[in-house]
């Protein structure tokens, strides 16, 4: 039973991240792989909060969630001007910033968490706090997958409203065609910043729930891999919709299981499973450029 | 004087590989990650041929025609199918980058994830006054300097590089006008692979190789290629060379754990500061083909 749980802990955090992505993927069309630095703040910004400061779940989340939002313009302000390649190799520069600060930000004789070693460089930070609201201590896995599910449970609802507001069908029409909506005198420019500002935040949300379930983070989360694998769930499971990104996770984080069941060797496990993703979306641009449950054809 | 050098050498490297990209990118747009991937594999067969005894001249030829096919065969099975289907760059670019994920694990579970190196005894040493280079960065140099005049001569001088500068400048009139584009793509491709193969070579023979060292190599020379702006050949020479030096510096006298953090850092002055004068972009971001 524990072992379901731990699987339902992992996919409700990559949906939370996945229906983020779609925003900008699927609502804005503007592909990016700087997500996994985004999800990396909110484990940063968790894990600093609850060993130095000593905060609780939810303050340490709403710390990583404004940080992220305030970093989000680093992505946000770029696809005012950039589209396509440009603006895939600005977010690979933001995500290439983001990655050697939490590698580089060490002095390894300082004490882990603090100002010269913020970040405790390759070693990354242990020991985090298991979730804890309002007295109450999710200390036993069953009750973090009941935490989890209703955090990606909030998140796929607050998303789910926003895309079918005005906002999203706003959103919408940019991707489309955006000079035309640019001459119905809608604010092409804010509209971006938000839908970047919402996606990286719900990022940082994903990445405090996984350093509060793994208690340990490194600069690895914030990895160029973690990225792809964050773009491949929206690209596999189909961008511009709410149920392609949900879909997508699923069966991304369904393919170790697989590889779990049929037996294949621990030592080369890891490099199948990447294998599995990248001839996932081989097959899905040859066979089904618009994903499995999606509707909006990548540009 | 000495790190410069040292940076120029790097930065002729970047400068071949960034070619290699730009061959591909400037006729057909397509953002080739895979390229990647056939960087990182040219060591890993002429490591293969030095295991199976064979001499090392051989070997180099070996990885060098496997490279030039494995680009080939990239654009037949990929890029071709996907443009006559009318796919759009992104689903080029996200396919490229499928298959570029896919050799690397295949290089990894064959090879293994550990670094290797062709050589294992100290390099031989040049001096001029103050200044020491070691007989791979003098190979490097010598090499990379050779394959890019030879590209220059290649595409200034003969009708299939002018066929191919026709081909880079206006794709949909060089169709019209009823040359054969496929056969060209071939070449750009087949060209890509061998200057790929050659820039990972020469720099696997200095510092070693693994199967994940395509992917930053590649986004090193993007970054060469976008800093050096429109021209064919001098623009990925000066963008290499300007990031070889730059990087070179960091590695000296702050760390080299921050030459990528400055490298981007470069990258966004450019498209920021100098912005779409400097890359020469035509028409407004949002109406980009």
């Amino acid at each position: 039973m524990n072992y379901f749980y731990h699987l339902l802990i992992y996919l409700d955090i990559y949906v939370v991240v996945a229906l983020g992505l779609n925003i900008a993927v699927g609502y804005c069309g503007l592909l990016t792989l700087a997500h996994a630095s985004y999800f990396a703040l909110g484990s940063y910004s968790y894990a600093l909060a609850t060993l130095k400061l000593g905060w609780g779940f939810i303050p340490s989340t709403l710390l990583g969630m404004i940080i992220a939002l305030i970093f989000s313009l680093a992505v946000s302000l770029p696809a005012w001007r950039f589209r396509g390649d440009f603006f895939l190799m600005i977010s690979l520069a933001v995500q290439t910033l983001l990655f050697s600060i939490f590698q580089n930000w060490t002095d390894y004789g300082a004490e882990p968490g603090t100002w010269r070693n913020l970040t405790n460089g390759l070693y990354g930070l242990t020991g985090i706090s298991e979730p804890a609201i309002l007295g109450i201590n999710f200390d036993t896995i069953s009750s973090q997958a009941a935490l989890h599910t209703t955090l990606a449970v909030t998140c796929g609802l607050i998303v789910w409203l926003l895309l079918n507001s005005p906002w999203g069908r706003l959103l919408k029409a940019i991707r489309d065609d955006e000079l035309a909506a640019r001459g119905l005198g809608k604010n092409v420019h804010i509209a971006k910043m938000q839908a970047f500002a919402v996606a990286c935040t719900m990022a940082a949300i994903a990445g405090s729930m996984y350093a509060s379930y793994i208690n340990f983070v490194d600069p690895n989360t914030a990895s160029l891999d973690e990225s792809i694998l964050m773009l491949a769930m929206v690209l596999v499971g189909g961008a511009g919709n709410f149920r392609g990104p949900v879909v997508g996770a699923l069966v991304l984080l369904a393919i170790p299981e697989i590889l779990h069941v049929i037996h294949i060797s621990d030592i080369v496990a890891a490099n199948v499973r990447m294998m599995a993703y990248g001839l996932l979306l081989v097959v899905m641009m040859h066979l089904r450029p618009q994903g499995l449950a999606g509707n909006y054809l990548i540009e | 004087m000495q790190i410069f050098l040292n940076g120029l050498i790097n930065g002729l490297l970047i400068a071949v590989l960034a070619l290699a990209f730009k061959v591909v990118h400037t006729p057909t747009r397509i953002f080739h990650i895979a390229l990647a991937a056939v960087y990182a594999i040219a060591p890993y067969i002429l490591w293969a041929s030095l295991q199976w005894k064979l001499p090392w001249y051989f070997g180099v030829m070996a990885a060098v025609l496997f490279a030039i096919g494995l680009s080939l065969f990239l654009e037949l099975l990929n890029h071709a199918p996907l443009e006559r289907k009318g796919a759009s760059p992104g689903i080029h670019l996200i396919s490229s980058l499928g298959i570029y994920i896919i050799i690397i694990q295949i290089i990894a579970i064959s090879w293994g994830n550990e670094t290797k190196a062709f050589r294992t005894e100290l390099d031989t040493v040049f001096s001029w006054g103050d200044i020491i280079l070691t007989s791979s960065q003098t190979n490097a140099a010598m090499v990379s300097v050779f394959s890019l005049l030879l590209f220059f001569i290649w595409l200034r001088f003969t009708n299939l590089g002018l066929l191919f500068r026709a081909l880079a400048d206006n794709p949909v009139e060089f169709v019209l006008r009823g040359y054969n584009m496929s056969s060209l793509r071939l070449v750009a491709f087949g060209i890509s692979g061998l200057l790929g193969a050659v820039a990972a070579l020469l720099t696997s023979y200095d510092i070693g190789f693994t199967p994940y060292g395509g992917l930053p190599a590649l986004l090193l020379a993007i970054v060469a290629m976008i800093v050096g702006g429109k021209w064919f050949i001098m623009g990925p020479i000066f963008g290499g060379i300007l990031l070889g030096i730059v990087r070179s510096e960091v590695g000296w006298f702050l760390s080299a754990l921050w030459e990528n953090a400055v490298t981007f850092l470069i990258l966004a002055f450019f498209l920021f500061l100098r912005g779409r004068k400097f890359i020469m972009l035509k028409s407004r971001p949002e109406v980009e083909r």
